[in-house]
């Protein structure tokens, strides 16, 4: 199974790129399309509804868009109802309702985000591809660096609480079989539920990440013939680099012949940063040009080359 | 007459025994909970202005963290009187 994130900055034609691409692989494996950005337009793209989960659009292509809000609820809404049953005695005093302000932290949408890519890798394995369109560069970055700070943090916590629970031990072994306080607490490590929860989430997060680094997985860069596209394109090329997420396509959008100036200068610039990386480029389809209806099969280019 | 004086001993050796062993126990047990201190302090850091991890991580781990907090709350409340902290913890007076 492939993984596919189509990025870029907003405009430059990434869920499009994206559609035709899933479009243009459906035709020979089954792929899986996923719009991960908040303002959804897959469904517009293919004409269709997307309802809530995987909608069939043929037999070997499905659409998905992630609910961002509802995908941050209900994690949430999951983790308020461990602290209601851990603190149930604050339901005689009908305090627990104040838990629900949790539903206010920040930072709790980017990880919903990588919970949803985390889950459809684990999930969805009879695709052959799994296409995600995602959120502007700001966004997509921070998401995708969450798997790395997210380990070095757990890393560091959990070397905290081995040494807590140590010298725990080493309180129980002084004092012997007396009975206090302390010898209550617990002091091997298969008991502490703090560092068994840090464990497992530690193993999650290595396998993204090993998943996110490794050799199925593609990050397609899409840009346009314009300086400001380039600017932002060069610093994702950058930080990709610094998260060692693997760009394996380079795709230049909306080329027309009128700017070939710009297209050379451009695509010069992008292939010194990515030197082994391929470029494809795609020509803003005629009829868009005379403010005409364009189709998505009206891209006969193949977007993906046929060795993936 | 033997048996109580016997047993008087034996109690004195064994209190003994345990006047040392807690003696023994009792810096560990400030470093146990300074480390559970510095543990809850910095999964829930972004509270002071410190910086935090993924908030995310702090909310995952928020149900186990009952005594840790204890420990953090009763950490906050002494360190008006550092002096007195420390004065009890070397064992002076």
């Amino acid at each position: 199974m492939k993984i596919l994130f189509f990025t870029g900055k907003g405009g430059v034609g990434k869920s499009t790129m994206a559609a035709a691409s899933a479009w243009q692989l459906s035709q020979k494996s089954r792929v899986l399309i996923i719009s991960l950005d908040p303002a959804h337009n897959l469904g517009d793209i293919f004409g269709t509804v997307i309802k809530h989960g995987k909608t069939k659009f043929t037999n070997t292509l499905y659409l998905n868009e992630v609910n961002l809000q509802e995908l941050s609820r209900e994690y949430l809404q999951k983790e308020i109802s461990v602290l209601s049953s851990t603190y149930r005695y604050l339901q005689v005093l009908n305090l627990d309702n104040y838990f629900s302000i949790l539903k206010y932290s920040p930072g709790i949408e980017e990880y919903a985000l990588l919970t949803s890519i985390e889950k459809t890798i684990r999930d969805e394995t009879d695709f052959d591809y799994i296409i995600f369109d995602t959120p502007p560069t700001g966004l997509t970055l921070r998401f995708l660096a969450l798997p790395k700070v997210t380990i070095t943090w757990i890393d560091r916590l959990i070397g905290i609480r081995r040494q807590i629970l140590e010298k725990r031990y080493t309180i129980h072994r002084i004092r012997g079989t007396l009975s206090s306080e302390e010898t209550v607490l617990d002091y091997k490590e298969e008991d502490d539920d703090i560092l068994k929860r840090l464990w497992e989430l530690n193993d999650n997060y290595q396998a993204l990440d090993r998943t996110l680094c490794g050799s199925d997985c593609n990050v397609v860069l899409v840009f346009n013939p314009d300086i400001l596209s380039l600017r932002e394109s060069q610093r994702l090329i950058e930080g990709l680099d610094d998260l060692c997420l693997p760009l394996r396509l380079l795709v230049d959008n909306k080329v027309t012949e009128e700017n070939e100036e710009m297209v050379t200068y451009v695509e010069k610039q992008m292939k010194g940063m990515a030197q082994d990386v391929p470029l494809e480029r795609i020509q803003l389809a005629k009829t868009l040009l005379d403010g005409r209806k364009s189709a998505l099969y009206d891209i006969r280019e193949s977007i993906i080359p046929d060795s993936w | 007459m033997v048996l109580p004086i016997l047993e008087f001993f034996k109690r004195i050796l064994s209190d003994f025994d345990t006047a040392h062993r807690e003696s023994a126990a009792a810096l560990t047990g400030v470093e146990v909970k300074e480390l559970e201190n510095i543990f809850a302090l910095l999964l829930l850091g972004s509270f002071i202005g410190l910086p935090a991890p993924p908030s995310f991580l702090a909310v995952e781990l928020l149900p186990f963290m009952e005594r840790e907090l204890k420990v953090l709350n009763s950490r906050a409340r002494d360190a008006g009187d550092m002096l007195a902290e420390m004065v009890g913890t070397i064992g002076i007076g």
